[in-house]
């Protein structure tokens, strides 16, 4: 018996200083990127971490606003994600309200149909879709980069999966007694599908947040650039200023963790159920 | 009867009205565009010949874009290069796995007993000790790290394991643009900070590899070659007796040994000096055909589907073909160091130079991938193995690597099937942001995959049908894997 309590303590020991030397590894990059972005530019480059006599230059954050126009880009960048977030949140629960609680024949097969796309490489539409944007008129725009986004096949099949499990009882008796399938929508799936609703939301924010490839080929001019495409023109120009670069850095990613802190239990569960991406 | 017929059109009606801003979202940007794409791989479309200026007729061309593509060498160069940077897969599944086994451990607050002082002492004295032997002697640099570490082990004791899956997770979460910039600076040959801590490492080794004895390094060259040879009897060991008990089918096994032997061969042929690859190439295609055709002719064989147990296989040969080949990669170096020794050890280029710029690469994805949405993914399964099976286990005196190997492992192979196939997947159409990022497909072509390849040809030289007519091979890749994912998967999780 005695063995049973000692062990798992000196088990304990060892993992602890296991996992934390782990996670250590993998946070060196980040906090060599704080320190980077503190330093005067004389000692950039130099082998000590740490900013050494001149001091943390804690004004390079303000200067990273002197440099590039940031908070537009900020803006830019959260403007988008927000409204393909509330687009896609739309048109994925009202596709899966109709995948899940109206029986329409032939739902199945489009459902399959659905999925399938999801399969399809993105590369395999951008060149056309690009000469659509191009028809419609939307290469460079914020609009352009919105539209396309608007709907994902991902997003319906995991609130599909969310509205499942809604157990049937809770709507058909609002059936019975003459709701129609907008206000069960609205007033009874919505509000049971919040869970599903959240994670799927932070999913598409923070992809969309991240977003490159698209905004790379669709936008030409600076004051209409995301974060992602700022910070490589940046990079591009800025030649020697790798401090200012770090400090540009550290902002556009401090977004994404605290979205995650805040929102951590919702995406944990969200990947477990809908498998991977995100 | 027509109540019943109208209830039903209704239905259709609703279920249609409530599809609508999804289906014409859909419609328009990815239906349609299939569509467009067939027909665009199968044309001219030149944004060079077809402008405003410049008007050439736009004509079909049949399969003219699909022949070129195979005639272009830059595409096998670029197909190579996608293909090479999924060796990476292997190892970031690996490591997800360890992260989530370690985590899965279910680190509890031990501030008792006094264990925060011991381990804050411990971690101190570890960290400092590592720190120095790297050459990272400058003090600032050094007492601010290790504080740092000992926070995260304080705040881990602390939280528990909930702190250091939020650590893990963090480079998968903050992947983008910003983390590729991130790491194109520290991976600087000369100000970046992974070199300015190689160096003084390597100008340790030089004179100790300088100082052995001749031929001490072509000895372990050979030496590892062997290992690997030996692994590979111990696989048709394996084989040999799945396919005794019935276990695998003939087909799978043909798939096996291509998928170990293909790449082995022919990396061997490129890269390792002719007195290694001849003997050892010609000794396992011999080995091979002899098993094989005993396999494949045996009375028990025929009875069996041909796909049994490919999924398992699979795997172990997966498994096999990465050791080999990190063997493979340490018996090269081995050959080469005396040489490179002698003319001065320098930390590698890694983004500028050809060879370096994609195992760079692998190398930040792998950071990237520990803790990634598949080590959750490997989290909620391990909750899933039933807690008897263990039980069991320990009654029957299984110690841990055992418990691992014939208990959990079996349990997380329907995961680690749909992983593999996943990254595989992913891994195909990957590659574009980092290297647009950080080394813009260079040098040389080093880093450009078929996503950057479709990318510069679409939307940069302007050649839409050829870049369309990438995409579809690109789409046929992934889309016989998913076969694979669905044929064997479902088999895989019903066994």
């Amino acid at each position: 018996m005695g063995q049973t309590t000692t062990q798992p303590l000196k088990k304990s020991y060892v993992l602890n200083l296991v996992l934390a030397l782990m996670s250590m590894m993998l946070v060196l990059p980040f906090i060599w990127m704080v320190l980077t972005s503190v330093k005067h530019i004389t000692e950039v480059g130099d082998a000590s971490w740490v900013p050494g006599a001149a001091g943390w230059q804690w004004s390079n954050y303000l200067d990273v606003f002197q440099a590039i126009p940031f908070d537009l880009y900020m803006w830019n960048s959260v403007l988008v994600a927000s409204w393909v977030t509330l687009l896609v949140l739309v048109t994925s629960s009202m596709a899966a309200y109709s995948f899940t609680r109206i029986d329409w024949p032939g739902r199945d097969k489009v459902f399959f149909l659905y999925l399938a796309t999801m399969m399809l490489p993105g590369l395999v539409t951008m060149i056309p879709n690009f000469q659509i944007m191009i028809h419609l008129r939307l290469v460079d725009t914020l609009t352009g980069l919105v539209i396309p986004a608007a709907s994902t096949a991902f997003g319906t099949f995991l609130l599909r999966q969310f509205m499942l499990s809604i157990p049937r009882s809770y709507d058909e008796s609002a059936s019975m007694d003459g709701a129609s399938h907008w206000s069960i929508y609205c007033d009874i799936i919505l509000p049971l599908a919040r869970p599903g609703l959240i994670t799927l939301g932070i999913f598409t924010f923070i992809s969309n947040y991240h977003s490159f490839f698209w905004p790379l080929v669709m936008l030409r001019t600076q004051e209409k650039y995301t974060l992602p495409i700022g910070l490589l023109h940046f990079e591009t120009a800025a030649g020697e200023s790798t401090h200012l670069l770090m400090a540009a850095v550290t902002m556009s990613i401090l977004p994404a963790i605290v979205v995650f802190l805040l929102f951590q239990k919702f995406l944990i569960k969200g990947i477990q159920l809908g498998g991977v991406k995100g | 009867m027509s109540v019943s017929a109208s209830k039903k059109r209704r239905a259709l009606i609703s279920g249609l009205a409530f599809l609508t801003p999804n289906i014409i979202c859909v419609g328009l940007f990815t239906i349609f565009p299939v569509f467009f794409s067939i027909g665009m791989a199968f044309t001219n479309w030149d944004l060079t010949q077809h402008n405003m200026f410049k008007d050439v007729p736009l004509r079909f061309v049949g399969f003219d874009n699909f022949v070129e593509l195979f005639r272009n060498l830059y595409f096998w160069q670029y197909l190579g290069n996608t293909l090479f940077l999924m060796i990476g897969i292997p190892f970031a599944m690996a490591g997800s796995l360890g992260a989530a086994l370690l985590l899965n451990q279910n680190a509890r607050s031990i501030l008792r007993r006094g264990g925060l002082l011991l381990l804050a002492t411990v971690g101190l004295t570890g960290a400092c000790l590592l720190l120095v032997t790297l050459g990272m002697a400058a003090s600032a640099t050094v007492i601010l790290v290790v504080s740092v570490a000992v926070a995260v082990l304080m705040t881990g004791t602390v939280g528990g394991s909930m702190v250091y899956r939020t650590l893990f997770y963090m480079p998968h979460f903050t992947a983008g643009v910003a983390t590729f910039l991130l790491w194109k600076k520290m991976y600087d040959p000369l100000t970046g900070p992974i070199n300015q801590a190689l160096n003084p490492v390597l100008s340790g080794l030089e004179p100790m590899v300088l100082a052995a004895p001749d031929r001490t390094f072509s000895w372990l060259a050979i030496a590892l070659v062997l290992v690997i040879g030996w692994l590979a009897m111990s696989w048709i060991g394996k084989m040999r007796g799945e396919c005794a008990d019935g276990d695998l089918g003939p087909a799978a096994f043909v798939l096996c040994v291509l998928l170990l032997l293909a790449p082995l061969l022919f990396l061997g042929f490129r890269a390792m000096p002719r007195y290694l690859w001849f003997p050892l190439s010609v000794g396992a295609v011999l080995i091979t055909l002899f098993h094989a055709g005993r396999f494949l002719w045996s009375e028990r064989m025929r009875a069996r589907g041909p796909w049994e147990g490919a999924g398992g296989a699979l795997l172990l040969t997966g498994g096999l073909l990465t050791l080999s080949l990190i063997l493979f990669g340490l018996s090269l170096v081995s050959h080469h160091l005396p040489a490179m020794a002698a003319e001065g050890l320098d930390p590698p280029r890694w983004l500028v130079a050809y060879h370096w710029a994609k195992p760079a690469l692998m190398i930040m994805a792998f950071w990237g991938a520990i803790g990634s949405n598949n080590m959750l993914l490997y989290l909620a399964a391990l909750s899933n193995v039933p807690q008897d099976l263990m039980e069991a286990a320990d009654i029957d005196g299984a110690g841990a690597i055992q418990k691992f190997w014939y208990v959990t492992w079996p349990q997380l192979a329907p995961t680690t099937f749909f992983i593999l196939t996943m990254s595989v997947i992913i891994g195909l159409q990957g590659g574009f942001e980092m290297a647009r990022a950080m080394t813009e497909g260079g040098p040389a072509g080093a880093t450009t995959t078929l996503s950057y390849y479709i990318y510069s040809e679409g939307f940069e030289t302007g050649r839409l049908g050829y870049a369309s007519a990438v995409a579809w091979i690109m789409f046929i890749m992934v889309f016989s894997i998913t076969i694979v994912n669905w044929k064997f998967g479902s088999r895989y999780v019903n066994d």
